[in-house]
């Protein structure tokens, strides 16, 4: 049953794939060292790169999903230093880990969490081993109908797990899927909302499209940012890094129950390490803050986000290995990168391209010990990232994207393109959107459409085939459900939640 | 009823909708060996957006920070530079044009001249030689002046 991991492991060890796994932790961790650069964006700079280098679909994998599960580290160093997220899901690790640095003790706490991120990798990792091979197993018996019906749970799961705003979650999907029917309908060769425009014939271009959403409107977000007045930019000496066994220990419960959690909320479709972080740090001061120091600089309340996160993110590597659905946006844009190699994940990749599977689990082991490798003795060295001024960041972003499209097909009008999506995205996100949604909507959009349209070819046009098996069927329940107790539960019980809370 | 952000952006998104169900309905199938075909499903996703834009429009959410003048003037500015880089990139060559751009950014972001014409040269010529030289990437060497076609 273990026979993809041992083989995996073999293709994890060449040379060129560990250094990649090293190269990826690297640049991953100074990713999500930067403010606003997350890990979406650092996948979206380096895909296009990746694949001009000709790496073979393992290898790009392994590097880009290095720099994932190194920027969910990478993260935690602003949220403690600065008080500002690194990315979506350190917001939670902000609460006590800024605390614990202005009492003195940002070494510690940079070590601590670097720990806490380990051990709820390692859990995940873990998990995704024992738990996608199952999956996988059970996901073969899915035809059309029953995937039309998972990415429809998809979006439900997304719209009530994702952000505060349910309805611009759904709406950002919706864009999102809209914009994956530009081009040529692959059934029958019509040309839909292409404009006459040659160049979107084929569609959006996946790489213009990440880079123009989070690129561009990250640097046009970042000049905002750089006129606030409340930008505080001075870090705190960072001091001894390495924490104490003692203090890691009592956090020993914390971050073993987060990292579960966390794999838990990760294997989740479109949940990704933000949820993660804030289930598990309101989880963990429900357990443990009886003294009432969560928020003031405890440590356990900042090793359960970060176990949390780091967690949820290998745990969103199940569903879009064995479903071929992201559990996060991050994961979303894996997906595409490999869609760019013609693979398609799905139930089958464990069997028809072990290769791809395993060595990406294999490098998830590998690279979490080298994050942790890294991160100790490094943290005050990632931290020197932070002081990086904007004036140099911004027109590094700038000609990263560049390049990155224009090394596409040698076209002005990719970049153009690339421009026009990345004002849409800077809109989006001022009105409140969180640009996730809208990534996974367009990266799952065509297949929904072709699922659909695939099941009700097969029964000839009848639309109880979408209902017709169990998994379907509790499915749809699952997606209803989801939908309706978040609304209905209050309604029911008033008189309690009011008392307990 | 108040003028609400997130009004203006219902309604903007329900004309959206409305011009995506009336292109759908104007796709010419000549064949098709499928019950649905390719007008389906962008029509339901057009009535999709169209009932969430109802509810943003009957309950919208915070105004949120919208830049002040002086914020939005810079913010266009920026998108000036980036469409100036485009539109001169193949141009005047990748050389001069991230040079410029460079130091047109590092200017709007505060960098004072020195620190920005260091990074304009820096960044140009490094970038220039690990794109190059470094991944094998072919970058355009500029048509020059006054080839503008």
């Amino acid at each position: 049953m273990f026979d993809f991991l041992i083989h995996g492991f073999d293709v994890a060890l060449t040379p060129l794939n560990l250094g990649l796994a090293f190269l990826g932790a690297l640049l991953g961790t100074l990713f999500g060292a930067l403010p606003g650069i997350g890990p979406i964006n650092g996948i979206a700079i380096l895909m296009p790169l990746a694949y001009t280098l000709g790496l073979p679909a393992e290898s790009a994998l392994i590097l880009l999903a290095g720099v994932y599960t190194g920027a969910e580290y990478g993260g935690r160093m602003s949220s403690i230093l600065l008080n500002v997220p690194g990315d979506a899901g350190a917001v939670m690790t902000t609460l006590d880990g800024h605390p614990l640095a202005k009492k003195g003790l940002a070494g510690p706490a940079l070590g601590l969490s670097a720990v806490s991120s380990f051990v709820g990798a390692t859990i995940a990792i873990i998990g995704l081993t024992l738990f996608a091979p199952m999956l996988a197993e059970v996901a073969v018996m899915f035809g059309p109908a029953e995937f039309f019906a998972l990415m429809v749970f998809a979006f439900s799961s997304m719209a009530v797990m994702m952000g505060k705003d349910p309805i611009k979650t759904g709406i950002g999907a919706v864009l999102g899927v809209m914009i994956a029917m530009i081009g040529v309908d692959s059934g029958t060769g019509v040309m839909r909302y292409t404009f006459g425009m040659a160049e979107l014939y084929d569609g959006i271009d996946f790489v213009v499209m990440i880079i123009g959403l989070f690129a561009i409107s990250e640097i046009l977000l970042m000049l905002e940012h750089a006129n606030r007045s409340d930008a505080s930019d001075e870090i705190p000496p960072v001091g001894r890094v390495m924490v104490s066994l003692k203090e890691v220990l009592s956090c020993k419960w914390a971050m073993i129950r987060s990292g579960i959690i966390g794999f838990i909320v990760g294997v989740l479709p479109g949940t990704g390490a933000s949820v993660a972080g804030a289930v598990t740090y309101t989880t963990e001061k429900r357990i443990s803050d009886k003294d009432n120091t969560f928020g003031t600089g405890n440590m356990r309340g900042l090793a359960a986000p970060e176990a949390g996160n780091n967690a949820s993110a290998a745990g969103s590597f199940v569903p879009m290995l064995t479903l071929g659905i992201p559990g996060s946006g991050t994961t979303a844009v894996l997906l595409g990168a490999l869609m760019l190699y013609n693979i398609t994940p799905g139930p089958m990749l464990f069997t028809e391209r072990p290769e791809v599977a395993g060595g990406l689990i294999a490098s998830l082991y590998i690279g979490n010990i080298v994050l942790l490798a890294l991160n100790l003795p490094l943290a005050g060295l990632f931290a020197k990232v932070l002081t990086i001024p904007r004036w140099v960041l911004v027109p590094a972003i700038a000609i990263l994207a560049f390049v990155g499209v224009y090394q596409l097909h040698s076209d002005l009008m990719a970049i153009y393109l690339m421009l026009v999506i990345g004002i849409f995205g800077y809109l989006l996100r001022k009105l409140g959107f969180s640009l996730a949604p809208v990534i996974l909507g367009y990266v799952l959009g065509g297949l929904m459409e072709d699922n659909l349209r695939r099941a009700l070819s097969i029964s000839g046009g009848d639309m109880g085939i979408l209902w017709q098996s169990g998994i379907s069927i509790g499915l749809w329940i699952a997606a209803v459900l989801l939908l309706v107790l978040p609304w209905l539960l209050p309604k029911l019980l008033p008189r309690k939640s009011l008392a307990s809370a | 009823m108040r003028l609400a952000a997130d009004r203006v952006l219902g309604i903007a998104l329900i004309g959206l909708a409305a011009f995506a169900a009336f292109k759908a309905t104007q796709f010419q199938v000549t064949f098709s060996y499928e019950p649905v075909g390719p007008k389906a499903f962008p029509i339901l996703l057009s009535v999709v957006l169209t009932a969430l834009s109802l509810v943003l429009i009957f309950r919208p959410g915070e105004d949120g920070e919208w830049p002040d003048k002086f914020v939005a003037l810079k913010l266009a500015a920026v998108l000036l530079v980036l469409l100036g880089y485009a539109l001169l990139f193949t141009r005047l060559g990748y050389l001069v044009t991230t040079f410029l751009a460079v130091l047109s950014l590092a200017r709007l972001f505060e960098a004072s001249w020195p620190k920005a014409l260091l990074a304009a040269v820096l960044m140009a010529l490094g970038s220039y030689y690990l794109f190059t030289l470094g991944l094998g990437i072919s970058l355009p060497g500029g048509q020059w002046l006054p080839d503008f076609n």
